[in-house]
């Protein structure tokens, strides 16, 4: 490096808090939108002052806290930004500590944020809600789970992409250089169906014992799964296994990446009957999504995979399990009655999942 | 008029300002930092190679990153004492 290179540290203030508009008719909200860079493309709420104080009523903690500074634009997401951007995204104030929950879980290192923001891969920020606030907030977890009809679910999932927008700055093109994109980066928000789960809700397997928590990854939107013919887990889970053994996914080249493999309940329920465990699904599909290590060798540089014992394989029928661990497939029960469940790929090995409690109040 | 507070709030970032740029290429010492895409390492080595022949200066030093992750310190440390330039920045 050339010497004289000076790096100065600064901190650059807060623009002006305070937004006037003559009105708040949708044409004016848009205006006001496109004059600043900012938004979805959909229509907002406005942000007032009086609705932000609704957001915030009650939460016991200093407003102007930040919550974490989110990458590439080094945001700060303070508790009254990120309840600016609920409002704007619709959001009732009983999903807030959802939000609250997902934006500290945003600045946890694992995740990798900046990578997560700047990629040209298409990885949108999954949001995953569990325990008590499910119900008390009013989230969907069976029918249509991931679909359009509930508000906690579609406003959480589109408040967590104003906040990526406006606090973090990942615009597409500037921030975002997701090549294409995908429908899941306007919102992506569901909650996990515990009441017709066989097995303990997903944060209890991590060891957090909350009553109430939000999981966060950088992933892939769902992946159809379908099978209505079998009786068995192994039919089913045999699917499964092929939507995750596909060599386009990040998760090809990169066996550290985690999968979450969400099954609906009927599907849970089978496995369940059978005696399976949650932890017998994982070792299954770790089993069975496999693809010949020749295969690999034509598609990527065998460098990337980086098991240790990838490089001692000479026989390329070898069929090598497409993660480095069955802890990496991520099991959960989601949706409502009917044959279909899913599995979401996700950004890659450099970027991991993180589950939290959400606080109440 | 309607009032309201903004969605985007402060921004905590470090601005840097560039390293004044190198006039003379004759012996510079040309490092490439190869984030590892596809390409990349191939394209930017081809360049270093090309001007490390005409400035006759020595061959190279090639390091590598994670393109998701930040660039090691140890290998920032090789860069800083090692060479005069470096090549970077290569995606897809």
């Amino acid at each position: 490096m050339a010497e004289g290179a000076v790096d100065a540290a600064t901190v650059r203030p807060a623009p002006p808090d305070l937004l006037e508009v003559a009105d708040e008719s949708p044409e004016t909200l848009f205006a006001m939108m496109e004059e600043h860079g900012w938004g979805d493309g959909l229509p907002i709420v406005f942000p007032s002052e009086e609705r932000v104080e609704r957001m915030l009523a009650g939460y016991p903690g200093p407003v102007d806290e930040v919550l974490a500074v989110l990458p590439p634009r080094s945001g700060a997401a303070t508790v009254r930004t990120v309840a600016v951007n609920a409002v704007m995204a619709g959001c009732p104030p009983a999903v807030f500590p959802v939000i609250v929950a997902a934006v500290r879980a945003l600045g946890v290192p694992q995740l990798n944020l900046q990578s997560v923001q700047a990629t040209t891969h298409a990885v949108a920020i999954m949001v995953a809600v569990h325990g008590e606030i499910v119900e008390s907030a009013g989230y969907n977890a069976g029918h249509g789970t991931f679909g359009p009809g509930w508000r906690a679910n579609a406003t959480t999932g589109r408040a967590i992409r104003l906040i990526l927008l406006h606090v973090a700055g990942g615009y597409p093109g500037d921030g975002d250089a997701s090549t294409q994109g995908q429908p899941a980066k306007y919102g992506f928000c569901f909650a996990e169906n515990a009441a017709a789960s066989p097995w303990p809700t997903y944060p209890r397997s991590l060891g957090i014992d909350a009553p109430s928590a939000v999981t966060i990854a950088g992933t892939e939107g769902p992946h159809n799964s379908h099978d209505m013919w079998s009786t068995s887990p192994t039919p089913i889970l045999e699917k499964m296994a092929t939507v995750m053994a596909t060599l386009g996914s990040n998760n090809a080249p990169m066996p550290g990446a985690e999968f979450f493999c969400i099954l609906c309940p009927e599907h849970a329920a089978q496995a369940a009957q059978a005696g399976w465990s949650r932890r017998d699904v994982q070792l299954y599909l770790y089993d069975r999504a496999r693809l010949p290590w020749g295969l690999w060798r034509e598609h990527f540089d065998w460098r990337y995979r980086g098991s240790p014992w990838a490089s001692e394989v000479t026989d390329p029928a070898t069929l090598m399990p497409i993660m480095d661990s069955p802890d990496l497939i991520k099991v959960m029960v989601a949706g409502g009655p009917g044959k279909h469940s899913c599995v979401i790929p996700s950004f890659g090995s450099m970027a991991l999942s993180v589950t939290v409690p959400v606080e109440t109040w | 008029m309607v009032r309201g507070l903004r969605p985007d709030g402060a921004t905590t970032a470090s601005q840097h300002t560039l390293a004044p740029p190198r006039r003379v290429l004759a012996g510079a010492r040309i490092g490439v930092l190869d984030n590892n895409k596809p390409n990349a390492g191939l394209l930017m080595t081809t360049v270093a190679e090309t001007l490390a022949a005409r400035a006759h200066g020595p061959s190279p030093l090639v390091l590598g990153k994670n393109a998701a992750l930040p660039a090691t310190d140890e290998v920032m440390a090789q860069l800083r004492q090692q060479v005069d330039l470096v090549l970077t920045g290569s995606a897809d």
